[in-house]
């Protein structure tokens, strides 16, 4: 199952290099393109998405990320991300936060205008277990469609 | 009776600060005062522009509670009876508020119990203002002022952070707990200038130039029977460099400490009867970190120098050099078991390795075993959830050369070469 990641729709770099993905989770990037701050959300450390986003996408350990984290966190020298306990719940961060970004699994989102009409507003995705925000989303016209809800998915150039 | 004292130079420099104090709060006030300047004059900056920092993300608080138990034989590291002892406390709360997308402040409380090895109670561990001069997607410059933390070592900066470091009880020799209060941090500036190059990894270069200010229980711990005058740090000035090659599990680290201090007599008495004084103290690290999936290997090599400049007398010179090293292995049995292996090595004085000059210089008033802090340890951390976790490790340890109180060695106490301790610690954090 794949991973992805996920911005506020106010985020302009719709695509990072695996380099900048791991500078902006490492706090050695702290800002987009566009000069705006970063707010990362993270799955707690033993989450297995967490895991394996560590890994796969970021190519560095999940221990090593909590040093750099916490050394930052309890030593004043910066701010960490800011955990959050549910794929559910990070989504709604990312929807309620400008400039944030986080990751999640593929299968948790779902995708309702890939067609044509995806390029123009961006890709929409929610999570399946939501049902009901789902067949919301579902029912509406895709240009009337309310920003709430909305997130892009990031394109990572390895 | 001089030669007895002139190993325990630590003490000396642990008392410093009593005529700082005032100058501490002043200090204190100012900073304050332009923190609430600074956070008014941009508040209504902040309205205007409706900034891109949510508010949910401005404010952040998170802490750590930990409580253990330790058990030491042989020697008084902790207590003086022997006995298993649950003085093995540290609680933390910090927050951090952003101002402006530039401007942030932040703090931290600790409460620390630790028996013999520091003075017990509540302190400010850190209360900077952190103003980010420069960002960019390769750059990040920023100045502290205020109260920060060592940054400069391997484990300096989170040494009270119980989670954040790979043992209950540090390698004694660079982390001495005797010596904690004056290490851990500075009142001043600070610097932090990162680079990530695009093939070459990453660069991180610290600055620091400031004081360290000392409770006086501590001060009266190590120093009061002998000291009746009071000391002041003239400055401290730290330097490291960091380097972490792209996709490397190594990092490399190199770092730089220079201290001076002064210490005046007061009126003379039979009593006071040490003389005004200066005292220099210089300690120079290289330490090398691989992370790996498994293994982990961590080393810090370094080397101190300690002048002494009156003192016992006024005419009274003293130039020593101590070096060590340490290596530390961990091996991640499973994502929440790590076993630990470490072994120290350190000794106060390199013409004086194992300490027998001194003893025979003293006329057998201090053991040679004095001179030096060999530690073997064995410990393993056990991950129970994302914030809770459970640690144990056992000590083996030769030599007496990293005790507290330091000036009046308890030679009745530590009346051997070789002692150990275990300890057992819990930890949450948030």
């Amino acid at each position: 199952m794949a991973i992805e990641v996920v911005t506020h729709p106010n985020v302009t770099d719709m695509s990072l290099t695996n380099l900048q993905l791991r500078r902006i989770f490492t706090m050695r990037q702290l800002r987009w393109s566009d000069d705006t701050p970063i707010n990362i959300f993270v799955l707690p450390s033993q989450h297995n998405v967490h895991q394996r986003f560590s890994k796969q996408h970021l190519k560095i350990f999940p221990y090593q990320l909590n040093r750099i984290w916490h050394k930052l966190t309890y030593s004043g020298l910066g701010v960490a991300p800011t955990i959050v306990q549910s794929e559910r719940e990070l989504v709604n961060a990312i929807i309620n936060t400008p400039g944030s970004i986080g990751y999640i699994q593929d299968t948790g989102l779902i995708k309702p205008w890939q067609s044509s009409q995806a390029k123009e507003i961006k890709q929409v995705v929610s999570l399946n277990e939501d049902r009901q925000d789902q067949e919301k989303i579902a029912k509406n016209d895709s240009l009337n469609i309310n920003t709430k809800g909305v997130v892009n998915v990031i394109k990572i150039n390895f | 009776m001089l030669l007895r004292l002139t190993f325990n130079w630590q003490v000396l420099i642990s008392n410093s600060y009593s005529l700082v104090r005032s100058f501490h709060s002043l200090f204190y006030l100012l900073l304050l005062g332009l923190s609430i300047t600074l956070a008014i004059f941009f508040s209504s900056k902040v309205n205007a522009n409706e900034t891109t920092t949510s508010d949910s993300q401005r404010f952040k608080i998170h802490g750590f509670i930990s409580q253990g138990l330790i058990d030491v034989n042989g020697s008084d590291f902790v207590n003086d009876d022997g006995k298993l002892s649950a003085e093995l406390t540290e609680i933390g709360l910090n927050a951090t508020y952003q101002l402006t997308d530039n401007l942030r402040v932040a703090g931290q409380v600790v409460y620390l119990e630790g028996g013999n090895r520091f003075a017990k109670g509540t302190r400010i561990d850190y209360a900077l203002l952190d103003w980010s001069v420069f960002s960019s997607q390769q750059w990040q410059a920023n100045i502290y002022l205020g109260r920060f933390k060592n940054n400069h070592w391997l484990y300096s900066s989170t040494r009270d952070v119980p989670f954040a470091r790979p043992s209950i009880i540090l390698p004694q020799s660079v982390y001495f707990d005797g010596f904690r209060d004056i290490a851990v941090g500075s009142d001043g500036i600070a610097s932090k200038l990162s680079y990530s190059f695009a093939d070459y990894g990453d660069l991180d270069w610290q600055i620091s130039y400031g004081v360290s200010p000392i409770s006086n229980k501590q001060t009266s711990n190590l120093l009061s029977e002998f000291a009746q005058g009071s000391a002041t740090q003239d400055y401290d000035a730290q330097t490291s460099l960091y380097w972490h090659p792209e996709f490397s599990a190594w990092r490399f680290g190199l770092s730089l400490l220079d201290a001076s201090f002064t210490y005046q007599r007061g009126r003379p008495s039979t009593e006071n009867i040490f003389f005004d004084s200066n005292f220099i103290f210089q300690f120079y690290t290289f330490n090398a970190l691989y992370e790996g999936e498994s293994w982990e290997f961590s080393a810090e090599v370094y080397q101190q120098r300690f002048v002494i400049d009156g003192f016992y007398s006024p005419t009274f010179k003293l130039d020593d050099i101590g070096q060590g090293f340490y290596l530390q292995s961990r091996y991640k049995l499973s994502q929440r078991l790590t076993l630990l292996a470490r072994y120290e090595d350190f000794y106060l004085d390199k013409d004086d390795k194992n300490g027998k000059e001194q003893e025979q210089n003293t006329n057998g008033a201090i053991p040679y075993y004095f001179g030096f802090h060999q530690d073997t340890t064995l410990g393993l951390n056990f991950d129970v959830t994302s914030n809770f976790a459970i640690r144990a490790e056992y000590h083996w340890v030769r030599g007496t050369g990293r005790l507290s109180p330091v000036v009046s060695p308890n030679i009745q106490l530590n009346n051997s070469e070789g002692w150990q301790m275990w300890a057992v610690q819990l930890k949450y954090w948030f």
